[in-house]
């Protein structure tokens, strides 16, 4: 069934032994060491969901220990053992369980599972590519990923347990075995996972780019791509600028953790211990972690913007409002996001001067997502908005960007961040503007691009249920904690019995924790959806939601090689919905003008003077018809 | 009629390869330029010169390695003019320069710690940085020399001239590259060396 | 049907949170019991009716929900087949939209004054004061833009929900309106930049005002360290090399100035005096936090920090404020360093200049008895090094 495709490769073919392309292709080499990018994304998205509901049972675990810090739950000792003593998790098991939440959350996630999925899933099949630039490698960044995932996991197996230091891992803390149990083992192998999975996502993010620059097909220039394409396409840069550094500042704290090395150490007394260490900068690892850790927001971010924008616009069969202005809004964030990075030290004691820098830069970089938000909303306006699950998912991740945007003002602020800092105010504004808005979008995704990776559909009305129980569960969980911040309640923090002025939050720390369970709760439906939909789904048809991307034009068994033609050209923009004079109310790309004349426009023709001629032509003989009428 | 014909689909899928091997450069000078820039945060903030005059041997590894660049663009050569053997002996004396890099390289580690008393473990860390940036691109020559045996090893095979070039022309991008940050690094520290 | 829908699940919502009220308050008693037990017996017994009581009501919450699937399906079914048209969901989901617009502003406005009235009082010191006001100055400006985008979202939802009827509106682009919003946020923000700017260098940058006081404030696992001057107003010099049982801090009694040092447990600080915190950690990161004045820096091992601020509320003028007899300010770690990071806190008092002097005259010097005997040697022989500079000088 894929000799087919092959030919379209030229040359290539010939001298490529040892590809797959044989008729009958192995489990192993199916299902397991693929190639295939559809396949990839499935394993990426897959692997992916089976760590958020680890990470999401992690939290879980942390916020009973919140809602009920003077009561005993002996199951909780059978459940982690040491970890528990006395039916109580312990104050480090605390710091792993929100350190390991954390890092799972945004990196295997928000990165690998959002990213992965969609960028290896979308690319080939938005632009009209055959498979990746390198399938060998695109295989390669999955398997690493997996094997970061097992090794993330294992360090819960460790003696110690696991990382404990945030998911900041700031030195000393993670630098010195002894000053906390999770920085022994835990913090080895939280560090060999990182690498690991830094492999994975260059890899990955290697292929994307040069896939999107490379194999689009004919007519597809960069301004007729879906925004999903531009969002992949610039995370892919950003990851490929980002992680290098955070590479850089992990091998100098892995030289300062087993090889005795000074750069991030100086003048330390453990426990009455002097520590041999002098001259070190605990600021330096801060930098090059907030290098890429700023960027790394974006990189969970842009996906799901470019995901909830190709979403709306299908749903509300309304072309997405400022196509230009979404790209070029995408291309500043991806400028800007590097040159940020100083507004997570505002309180490091760092340069007053330089704090006031990167205070402009972090609140100009609100105006590209003030637009998003805007054309967004203008996208919806006078639409005629379908309510497919996807869609919710959509919206909700709007929803929550204003939300947590909005918080974003403040903590940007330097003032004001002096006061907000590492508070629960940070908590609930990460977890909103990023946290519950890329999941949304990646839920999004999986919802809309269903039929494509499984081709079934999915029940709609579980997935309404699912939508409105996490939804609102997570602004019952997120919302609150705002007003926590302002009371000067920070992060991290085991228990508040200790602090008289913070024990009247406890009714809400309880029910913030029942909205967790209840949002929690509301993942069976997501997942039992998933799974059974797989197996026991109504069978898709192959442009379920009548939508203009390309990848709606392949069939929906999946073949290797996408296409079993040749690959479709494309003629025009992907968002003409609901165009006056068109017969259906979208118009695929893959339609040529000459079919369209009625519903064309001098807008469509505005680097192609032939074209504008044509229509000209042809409006003035309608017209001319009209006046013999 | 309208449709703009703007691309050719018929297209070998070698040039986005070559494409993901200039991108890993880029993500691998970016690694890089994030080591040099900590040293300068390093040295920079607290006022702690490297002080630390380099030693010989370096200047040394970086002949060795302009002259592998050259042998290899001879390698080049050679194999576009399909003279396979002249392909062949190139590619082998690169690889033995390639190897005596790396060996002159861990002998000026030898060099700074027993006869200049520049230790890994230095107090002074920017000391500390000179270890970390030669050892991180040895990683990188690892890589790189275990490439080159790939592609000597086609060279043996008798794969076809498209392929035995493509992977010529890979080596070449890479090998080249790291020559040009050993320098970059080479230049950075006496820049600094005071 | 979209209102029968409601119902429905209203009444499955009450019966599920009178299950769990029953349920909670099972499990709780029967927690208690055992965390009684439990102290005795050192090993804590599963309560499994308990656990079986949570498991058995999410399962028949699921029951309920594929019940009410199938019976949503066989209604939709029967219209079919009489020949209307199925359930209209997209009319459901735009009427459930405007339902959660209405309850989300409403719940946001209960939030807000309910859980706002919780947050810190008014700043106790004078730049707090500055950044209380453009806090006040941005919460207003974002909440205006954060009920607008939210109503018109929901409200979009509803209004344009879908009918075979209609087109959506072809618009793909308006060049004006997205100037203007591009350039009216980019207003606001440039507002908001300039005076944040400003307000953060008066902070900041004090190199200018003089702290009357200097404090010397040391995080360590996991307590802080308080050090006040003596007689001469200056803190001696620390080192870690001299940190001992004894010696905690490292103060270096090389030189004069460390000898006046006192030791204290309570920060205390005089109202309307500028005070210098030196900040400082011995082993990982803290951060000094006391939200009252407004006042967070990081400690960072290495890299001595400072924060000058200048209280103006006395702790007695807070409480009558609060009308809480037992407030009191305080001083705790905000950056994660290790298991004890949750209780890291020292009272916090400022009080008039009398009671500030008074209070300071009772306080012990910093060079303690097993201080001074661990460090005879070194003491003897201080003084002598110490003339002969001098006489070096007047040579």
């Amino acid at each position: 069934m894929s000799t087919l495709a092959v030919h379209d490769h030229g040359v290539a073919h010939h001298d490529d032994h040892g590809h797959e392309h044989h008729h009958n292709q192995s489990f192993l080499s199916k299902y397991v060491f693929s190639m295939d990018h559809k396949m990839i994304a499935k394993q990426f998205l897959i692997t992916g969901i089976t760590m958020a509901v680890i990470a999401m049972i992690l939290s879980i675990l942390f916020r009973i220990q919140l809602a009920y810090p003077d009561k005993t739950f002996p199951l909780l000792t059978t459940l982690l053992g040491r970890f528990a003593p006395n039916g109580r998790i312990s104050a480090d098991f605390y710091l792993s369980l929100v350190t390991i939440h954390g890092t799972i959350m945004v990196f295997f996630v928000l990165t690998a599972g959002l990213s992965g999925t969609f960028a290896n899933l979308l690319i080939p099949l938005q632009i009209g590519a055959r498979d990746m630039a390198s399938p060998f490698m695109n295989m390669l960044s999955y398997w690493f990923f997996f094997m970061a995932s097992v090794v993330m996991l294992s360090s819960f197996l460790v003696q110690k347990g696991p990382a404990s230091g945030g998911w900041t891992i700031y030195p000393p803390l993670s630098a010195l075995p002894k000053a906390m149990p999770g920085s022994g083992e835990g913090m080895t192998l939280w560090l060999i996972s990182m690498v690991m999975f830094v492999a994975s996502s260059l890899m990955g993010g290697i292929n994307y780019v040069s896939t999107v620059l490379n194999m689009r097909t004919k007519g597809m220039d960069l301004w007729k791509m879906p925004l999903t394409i531009w969002a992949l396409f610039l995370t892919a840069i950003l990851g490929i600028l980002a992680f290098p550094v955070l590479v850089a500042g992990v091998v100098l704290l892995i030289f300062d953790r087993s090889f005795g090395t000074s750069f991030y150490l100086s003048d330390i007394v453990l426990n009455g211990v002097q520590q041999p260490y002098e001259g070190g900068s605990p600021i330096l690892f801060q930098h090059l972690f907030w290098f890429l850790g700023h960027p790394e927001v974006y990189i969970v971010i842009m996906p799901a913007m470019g995901i909830s924008s190709e979403v709306m616009s299908v749903n509300s069969r309304k072309p997405i409002f400022g196509y230009h202005a979404m790209v070029y809004s995408l291309i500043g964030i991806t400028v800007l996001s590097f040159i940020v990075w100083g507004h997570h030290m505002f309180v490091t004691g760092m340069n007053p001067f330089l704090g006031g820098v990167f205070m402009i830069t972090t609140l100009i970089i609100a105006v590209p997502s003030a637009v998003k938000t805007f054309n967004w909303l203008a996208t919806l306006w006078r639409g005629n908005i379908r309510f497919t699950p996807a869609m919710l998912f959509a919206i909700g991740m709007v929803s929550f960007f204003i939300s947590g945007g909005l918080t974003g003002i403040f903590l940007g602020n330097a003032a004001l961040d002096i006061n907000l800092h590492d508070t629960y105010f940070v908590v609930a504004h990460f977890h909103l503007v990023m946290g519950s808005a890329a999941i949304f979008g990646m839920l999004a995704g999986v919802y809309h691009w269903f039929p494509k990776m499984f081709g079934k559909m999915m029940d709609e009305k579980l997935g309404y249920l699912h939508f409105w129980l996490t939804f609102i569960g997570a602004y019952l969980v997120f919302f609150p904690m705002h007003f926590m911040g302002l009371d000067g309640v920070p992060r991290r923090y085991y228990a508040f019995t200790e602090f008289v002025s913070m024990q009247r939050w406890l009714t809400v720390n309880t029910f913030i924790t029942w909205a967790a369970i209840m949002a929690a709760c509301a993942q069976v439906a997501f997942l039992y959806n998933f799974i059974s939909s797989i197996f026991i789904g109504k069978k898709a048809t192959q442009n379920p939601w009548e939508s203009n991307t390309l990848e709606w034009t392949t069939p929906v068994e999946h073949l290797h090689g996408n296409w079993p033609g040749e690959i479709p050209t494309v003629y025009r923009w992907p968002y003409d919905y609901s165009k006056p004079g068109a017969e259906e109310d979208y118009i695929p790309q893959t339609v040529p003008f000459s079919q369209t004349m009625s519903s064309n426009q001098a807008h469509d023709f505005e680097d192609n003077p032939k074209g504008l001629e044509e229509l000209n032509k042809f409006n003035s003989t309608l017209k001319a018809n009209e006046q013999v009428k | 009629m309208m449709a703009q014909i703007q691309k050719d689909n018929d297209r070998l899928d070698l040039a986005p390869k070559k494409f993901n091997m200039w991108i890993f450069i880029f993500t691998s000078f970016m690694f890089f330029a994030a080591l040099t820039s900590g040293f300068i945060v390093y040295s920079g903030g607290k006022g702690h010169g490297l002080n630390v005059i380099m030693p010989d041997a370096f200047k040394y590894s970086t002949a060795v390695i302009i002259i592998s660049s050259i042998t290899l663009l001879l390698a080049s050569k050679a194999a576009k003019q399909l003279q396979f053997a002249k392909q062949r002996m190139f590619l082998w004396l690169t690889f033995v320069l390639g190897v005596a890099f790396f060996a002159i390289q861990v002998y000026a580690w030898y060099v700074l710690t027993y006869k200049m008393n520049v230790y890994l473990t230095d107090p002074n860390a920017s000391r500390s940085f000179v270890y970390i940036f030669t050892g991180m691109h040895l990683l990188h020559i690892i890589a790189a020399i275990l490439l080159l045996l790939n592609t000597l090893a086609g060279t043996y095979k008798n794969i076809p001239q498209v392929r035995n070039l493509f992977k010529m022309e890979m080596t070449s991008i890479f090998w080249h590259f790291l020559g040009i940050i050993w320098i970059y690094l080479y230049v950075f520290l006496l820049l600094n060396q005071n | 049907m979209g209102f029968r829908k409601f119902i429905n699940s209203k009444t499955l919502l009450s019966f599920i949170t009178a299950f769990m009220l029953l349920g909670t308050n099972l499990l709780m008693a029967q927690t208690e019991a055992a965390a009684t037990t439990g102290g005795q017996t050192d090993a804590p017994q599963v309560d499994w009716t308990g656990v079986a009581y949570y498991l058995l009501l999410f399962f028949l919450v699921c029951l309920g929900v594929a019940v009410i699937g199938k019976i949503l399906k066989i209604y939709d079914l029967t219209l079919k087949i009489q020949g209307k048209k199925g359930m209209k969901w997209n009319t459901v989901m735009a009427v459930v939209c405007l339902v959660f617009l209405i309850a989300g502003l409403y719940g946001a406005y209960w939030s807000f004054t309910v859980q706002g009235s919780m947050t810190l009082p008014e700043a106790a010191s004078v730049h707090g004061v500055k950044i209380d006001e453009m806090f006040t100055v941005t919460t207003v400006l974002t909440m205006i833009v954060f009920f607008i985008t939210q109503i018109l979202l929901f409200g979009f939802l509803f209004q344009y929900r879908h009918s075979d009827k209609r087109r959506a509106h072809f618009l793909p682009h308006n060049n004006t309106i997205e100037k203007i919003w591009t350039i009216a946020p980019a207003i606001v923000l440039t507002v908001l930049v300039v005076f944040g700017f400003f307000t953060w260098q008066t902070i900041m940058n004090t190199t200018d005002t003089k702290g009357d006081i200097n404090i010397d404030i040391t995080g360590h696992q996991f307590a802080w360290e308080l050090r006040y001057p003596g007689k001469d107003g200056v803190l001696g010099p620390k080192d870690f090399r001299m940190v001992s049982a004894a010696n905690k801090l490292g103060v270096n009694f090389k030189k004069r100035s460390s000898f006046d040092d006192l030791q204290v447990d309570t920060m205390y600080l005089p109202v309307n005096k500028s005070i210098r915190l030196n900040i400082q950690a011995l082993d990982v990161i803290h951060s000094v936090y006391m939200p009252h004045f407004r006042v967070q820096l990081n400690a960072v091992p290495g890299l001595p920090t400072f924060f000058k601020f200048t209280p103006t509320i006395t702790t007695a003028q807070m409480r009558t404020q609060l009308d809480d007899p037992k407030f009191e300010y305080l001083v705790y770690c905000n950056k994660i360093c290790g298991g004890g990071h949750y209780n890291m806190q020292k009272v916090v008092r400022v009080v008039t200049e009398a009671e500030y002097q008074a209070w300071l005259s009772r306080q012990k010097p910093y060079l303690n008895d097993a201080l001074r005997k661990e460090l005879h040697f070194a003491a003897a022989d201080q003084p002598k090094t110490e003339s002969q500079n001098r006489l070096a000088l007047n040579n």
